[in-house]
Formats: structure tokens, sequence, C-alpha cells
């Protein structure tokens, strides 16, 4: 079952797919630096600029990126308490304070080498866990995997945090798209109005251009960002062989970062803002000195860093196995790998091993690189680029985004439909919509769907049939585990659980 | 008047002979109605570079337009102009079921019927772990617990669905028909055990021979790739289905444009190279070119049509 792991390994050391992933590790420290665009953005932007490359250079240069922004952000995080991405937020209550201090090297130093850590355990609990579990969801039929969609669509309204009406609404809006288009069993034309363009559904790097990449980009061009740069010339930065030794007492955070991070990754739902959340709490609940928490504690950045990066790889393992994403990282990557014929589910690990496992493998190599691209060389140069003007940025992601919808199938209708979407995310951006539930929408709600169909077929129209199983009583369990969860968790502990707002 | 009409005439007719003759002078676009990579579109790539050779160093391009099951492609060539410049690749049963199904811009009568390169068998197949060892004892479950035996298909009104439904017709079976999305869905389904069977083609299965069991193919004669499988002919039900791919031009184009593709598909399919080729690809190759392909077309837009006739599909 390993053997094709380390079959994989040489084409990933060849020099073009060597070379996709150290690009992307950089495009991704730059990307996830710049406030307001996250992996997601990038990833989709580029998504369909792939199709003419091979695929191992376009998952290369998505799995870095991917690893590169979610230490990307810690950067303004660090320097300005400007999270780059929303998985850095956890990252600016120490860092900033550390900048301030005079210690924003060092800060920086504990946030890449985290960061590091918790790409490369990420790794591994991709590459050890999806290859036995791409064996057992061959036993997932229909039934089972509605289930396993359900329980993904509760758990993104239910678990994201904030208010579940509005984490509703997105869902609903993204199983309305998904909608659209011939149905999945008969190809009745639903909502096409006739247009042949539409018969096929809405394609899904369509949507996550729009809601992903045109909110943030307005954005950036309407909020004219004042950077105050004085601690990025104060960073009193050290080689990194040096503090090294000086970061080794984390230890004990970095594993429990790491699980934490690899646990939310593997759920549905949740992302990288939960884990460093969840993972921050934890970590400060068990120092021996929680009070010089959120004045510059080091270990602080470690938590925090540590779990943004480990649900990176660990995201994949459900979309990879059963092609469910659990994030919306997750899903872009699903779409990228659809663009390449790549169909994920147990057989993409029999027809194309080298792909997938080489897949795991540039998560680990790009995790490692992270040290060494965003370490003591480079993020001198990255708190520079803050300073980057920020129309020019804002209209070279425009017209990137335009050109790659219009490359996906050639007609311009995509592209109206991408800016309309756009318009969409938007106004949800404003009115405080989360967006990732409508992208998981339009992905599980079609997955709902289809297999309820065909397994009410199986079954000849008798219910009971959703229930036959043990796998599908253990999902069901889950599923009202998630929805009740919180409900009693509010009740009784009458805490103020108020998650962070997702969106990476 | 007379004498002007037979100078147009004979101009025209110049003019048709000029324009054959010259032919090709410029590149030839082949539309494929699937996206890039998938069997058409490899089909199209590999027939398309050997035509540029038997055409005498002609440029062939192939142009992907997906979508809508392959009808934007095939609306497209029966649109475009019969100068045997554009010309497209064509699946049956699958672009004539459409025309059934949906609304259509183009019909069976809509093309010039060059030449067939691929035919592809379906199958009557069952997991290696089903406790069905024969096709008889298949059918006997099938009609002993009227739809109790679900049949797992790559989706509705395609061949897959044919071929169950004409084995039913022809057993006296019943089966209930689970559509997948795709081929490659129901072949998981089947290996998992959440459909009994199922009627994909046979080059869908040839990969996976350790976990698959094909019963009988849908096919006059057994296949080359497996010749150990029975024929459903041999054992006694007279049905034959299959998945047909092959090269079509708008309807209306010259005789002599017409017959020098014809002749260049033709030498093509006698190239060692590209029956090497396509044989690597897995594609079981049955040529049959002009009138008798059109035949083919016409039989195949019956069975489409006495099916829907029938049972409806949606």
């Amino acid at each position: 079952m390993y053997s094709d792991l380390l079959h994989a390994l040489p084409n990933v050391v060849a020099f073009a797919n060597f070379a996709a992933l150290v690009i992307g590790v950089l495009a991704g420290i730059v990307v996830g630096a710049m406030p307001g665009l996250s992996a997601t953005m990038a990833i989709s932007v580029l998504v369909p600029f792939t199709f003419g490359l091979d695929p191992l250079v376009a998952l290369g240069l998505m799995a870095g990126i991917y690893n590169g922004a979610m230490y990307g952000g810690a950067i303004p995080a660090v320097l300005l308490r400007i999270p780059g991405t929303p998985a850095a937020v956890a990252t600016t209550f120490d860092g900033y304070p550390m900048a301030q201090k005079g210690e924003g090297g060092f800060a920086l130093q504990v946030a890449v080498v985290s960061s590091s850590i918790g790409g490369i355990a990420s790794a591994f609990a991709l590459m050890l866990l999806a290859p036995p579990l791409s064996k057992v969801t061959l036993l997932f039929g229909p039934s089972e995997v509605f289930w396993v969609a359900v329980f993904g669509l509760c758990s993104i309204i239910f678990l994201l945090g904030g208010n579940p009406v509005k984490g509703l609404i997105s869902a609903c809006f993204g199983v309305f798209v998904s909608v659209v288009g011939s149905d999945p069993i008969f190809g009745t034309d639903r909502y096409t109005f006739g247009q042949l363009e539409l018969l096929d559904g809405i394609h899904i790097v369509i949507l996550l251009v729009g809601l992903y990449a045109l909110p943030p980009v307005i954005d950036l061009l309407e909020t004219p960002l004042k950077t105050d740069t004085s601690n990025s010339d104060k960073l009193g930065t050290e080689p990194i062989w040096r503090t090294l030794p000086r970061m080794l007492r984390f230890w004990k955070t970095w594993l429990r970062s790491a699980a934490i991070g690899i646990w939310i990754g593997i759920l549905p739902g949740a992302g990288g803002s939960m884990a460093a959340f969840m993972s921050y709490n934890e970590a400060r609940r068990t120092s021996k000195t929680p009070n010089t928490w959120g004045n510059g504690e080091p270990e602080g950045i470690a938590a925090s860093e540590t779990a943004n990066n480990a649900d990176t790889a660990s995201a994949l393992i459900p979309a990879l196995t059963l092609g469910i994403p659990g994030t919306a990282v997750a899903a872009v990557m699903l779409g990228g790998l659809l663009v390449h014929g790549l169909q994920p589910g147990p057989m993409l690990f029999r027809d194309n091993p080298d792909i997938v496992f080489g897949f795991m493998w540039q998560f680990l190599f790009g995790a490692i690189l992270l040290v060494f691209l965003g370490g003591s060389l480079a993020t001198n140069s990255f708190a520079k680029l803050l300073k980057l003007p920020r129309p020019l940025l804002g209209s070279v992601i425009i017209v990137l985004m335009l050109i790659g919808v219009y490359s996906i199938h050639g007609p311009m209708f995509d592209v109206y439909l991408m800016l309309g979407f756009g318009a969409v995310g938007y106004l949800m951006d404003k009115l405080k919509f989360p967006l990732p539930p409508v992208v998981l929408g339009l992905i599980l709600g079609s997955f709902a769907e289809e297999n309820l169909r065909l397994a009410l077929r199986i079954g000849r129209g008798d219910w009971s049939v959703l229930f036959a199983n043990t796998t599908s009583q253990i999902l069901v369990l889950m599923t009202v585990a998630v929805i009740v969860g919180p409900i009693i968790k509010r009740r009784y502990f009458n805490k103020s659980a108020n998650g962070p707002d997702e969106k990476a | 008047m007379k004498r002007y009409l037979i100078t147009v005439a004979v101009a025209a007719f110049a003019s048709g002979a000029a324009v054959a003759q010259d032919y090709p002078a410029k590149p030839i676009e082949i539309i494929v109605g699937y996206s890039a990579g998938g069997g058409t579109d490899v089909m199209a790539r590999t027939v398309g570079k050997f035509l540029e050779e038997a055409l005498g160093g002609a440029s062939v391009v192939v142009k992907n337009m997906p979508g809508a099951g392959g009808q934007i492609g095939f609306t497209e060539v029966a649109g475009a102009k019969p100068d045997g410049y554009t010309l497209g690749t064509f699946n049956l049963p699958a672009a004539l079921a459409l025309t059934y199904d949906r609304a259509a811009d183009y019909d069976v009568s809509s093309y010039t019927y060059l030449a067939n390169f691929v035919e592809d068998p379906n199958t009557i197949v069952v997991a290696a772990s089903s406790e069905f060892e024969t096709l008889e004892a298949f059918l006997e479950a099938a009609k002993a617990d009227p739809g109790a035996i679900t049949v797992g298909l790559s989706s509705l009104g395609g061949n897959d669905h044919f071929g169950a439904n004409m084995m039913a017709a022809a057993s006296g079976a019943e089966f209930t028909l689970v559509p997948f999305k795709g081929a490659a869905m129901a072949r998981t389904a089947l290996m998992g055990g959440h459909v009994a069977a199922g009627t994909m083609a046979l080059s869908q299965t040839t990969s996976f021979q350790e976990e698959l069991r094909v019963l009988a193919v849908l096919a006059e004669e057994r296949s080359a790739f497996r010749p150990d499988v029975p024929t459903a002919k041999e054992l006694g039900y007279d049905v034959q289905m299959s998945s047909l791919r092959g090269i079509v031009a708008p309807a209306g184009l010259d005789p002599e444009i017409a017959a020098k593709l014809r002749d260049a598909l033709t030498a093509v399919n006698e190239m060692p190279a590209f029956q090497e080729m396509m044989a690597e690809q897995g594609n079981p190759i049955a040529f049959v070119a002009g009138d008798a392909f059109a035949e083919i077309a016409q039989a195949q837009n019956d069975v489409a049509r006495s099916i829907w006739e029938e049972t409806p599909w949606k």
C-alpha cells in the first residue's frame, strides 16, 4: 500500500515539479502576506491557468501556495497586527507585542519554524491515513456518501462559529447553485433557461473565483491601507540556526497544536483559523505562565502557526479519498484535480498513484522548503511587500481572474457568471455572511442529491435503505451531535463561544 | 434563360471540382464535444495526427467544445459550413439519443457520415465476489424477483442504458436501473457491492479483471481483447449494443470532398502505426466508412427512438 508512495518520489524531485513547488511556496508567502488575499483566492485564480501544465507541476504550485500562504499570513500579523490571512488572527495576539519590543525577527522565525513543523506533521498524516482510507471508501455506497455530505453541510453551518442562521442561508445559496443544470438522474433541465452552457451546471471554479477573488480585490481598492512599517525596520534578525535552540522548549506546544490542526483539517467545515484559535487557547490553558500570553509570548505564535499549517494536508484526506472536501481550499484543490481529469475517490489511488502520492510528497517538501525560503533570507524582503501600490495589485489580479475564467471553457458567458458571483460575494462579505458554506453547499449539495436519489433507486423507493447499515447509522449520529452539541454547550456553559470569522 | 442556367450549372460544377482539387487549402478543424483527455478526444487527436499524413501534409486541429453531454459539439458540427474544413467526432448512440430526450438542433440527417473507427461493445458484468457465475444464473435471479437486481449505468439515454433495456426485453427479466454520473462511478459502485451488475463497455472492464467478472459481451462476435468471454448471442440472447466513435462532417458536403476524406480516413485506418496506437489506448477498432456508417447511424437512431417511445427515461 505504501510502496506506491516511494515509487512516486523520483518524479517529485524532477526539476520542473520541484521548481513549481519552490515557486508555489514563494508565491504563497507573498499572497499570504498581503492582507485580504488568501490561499483560497490565489489557488482559485491559478487553477484555470494550470490546464496546459503537467498535473504534478500544477499540484506542486497549489501545495506550495497553500503551505506558503499559511505562514505568509503571519508576516503582517506580527509586524502590523493585520492578519494576512484569516488563519493568522491568533498570531497577532503575541506577534505584534513582540514586534513592538523589537523582537519581530524572532517572532517571524518562530512562526516559520512552527508553520513548517505543522505542515510536515500534516503531510505525514495525509501519507499515512489516506491510502488505507481509500480502500475503506469503496464500501461507501450512495447512502453512506449521502450522509457524509449531510454531515459536512451540518458541520460547516454549525461549527463555523458566528451565526448558524447566516451559515445556513449561505449553504442554501450554494445548494441552490448546485441545482442549476440537468438533474443527475434523468437529465431534466433545471434553471437553465434554454442555455446549453448551463446544462452541465455551474463550474465550481467560476463560483470560487467570483466569490473568493473579487470581493478581496474590491476591498483592496476600497481601503487604502496605511502601513506603519516602523516595526519592520527594527526586526532584530539573528540567523535562524542561532535562534533555533531557544525554540526547542515549545516541543509540547508543537505536538499538541499539530494534532489539533490535523484533526480540524480532517473534520469537514472547520478550517485553518479555527485550528489556530483552538490550539492557541489550549496552549495558553496548559501554560505555566498564562499571564505572559498576549504580551509577546513566542509560544503563542508557535501554537497558532503550527495549527494553521497542520490543517493543510489533512484537509485533503476526505477530499482525496471520498471526493468530499472539508474546507474551501480543499474544494479549490479538488477543482484543480478535476481540471486534469483526476476524479477524486478510491479509484484515484489506483489509477494515478504517481500523481496522488507525488502530491503528498509535495506537501511534505513544501513544508520543509518553508523554513529555507521563508526563514532568514526572505522575511525581510517580504515585509517590504506591504508597500506595493494596492491599485496595481488589484488590477493585475482582476486581469488574471478574467483570463483564467475565460480559459476554462471559452464562452464569455462564464466570465459574466463569475462577475455575478463576485457581486454576490461582495454583498455577502459586507453583510457578514460566511463564504465557505456556499462553496461546500455547491459541492456537497449535488453530492447529497445525487446519492440520495441513487440510494432510493437501489432501495426501490424504500427510505429505510438510508439507515440500513452501521456506517450510515454512525454518520447519522455524528450529524446529530454536530447540530445538538453547540446548542447544549451554549445552554449549559453559557460562555461566549463566538468563534472566529472563517475565511481561509 | 436556359443557356444561362446551363452556364451557371457548369460554372458551379467546375468551381466545385476546383474546390475539391484544391482541398485542403487551409487547416481542418475536428470538433470534439468532450473535454481534452477523454476517450473521444484521444481518438480525435490520434486520427487527426495520421489524417495530416494521409492528406499529404494538411494541418488538422482538434477543438474541444465540451458540455451538455457532447450536445454543444454535435450542434456546432451540424450547423457548420459543409466545406470540409469543419469535421466532428460522433458518438453513437449518445449523439442521437440526445435528440429524443431534449430539444436538439440536429438529427440523424444533419451529417455526412465519413468513417467510424471505434466500436466498444457493452457487457453484462458483475463483481468478482458476486454469486452469479453465469449469465443464465444472473437472468434467473432477475426473473425470480423482478426488480431486485440493480444494474449500474453510466447514465440514462446511453449505450449502457439501452444495453440493459434490450437485455431485459430479450430475456424477460426485470432490472432496477441505477444511473450513476459516468462509467467510473458506476464501476466503483459495482466493485463496492452497491449494485448487483453493470452493463458498461468492455474497455471499461479490461484493467479490472481481478475485481470484475464479465458474464457476456453484447456483440456479434467475441472481442479480441477478451476472447474468453462469450457473447450474449452464443448464450441464446441476440442482443447487441455498443458505443461507437467516428468522424462526421455537416450534411451537404461536396461529394468529391467527402470521397477524398473517406479515402484519407481509410488510408489512416490501414496505417500500422495508427492501429498500434489505437490498440495501446485500448480502443477496439471496427472501421466502417461511408454509406455503411450512415446505415449504422440510422439503425442506432431507430433503437434509441423505439426505446424512448416504449420506456421514456425522463
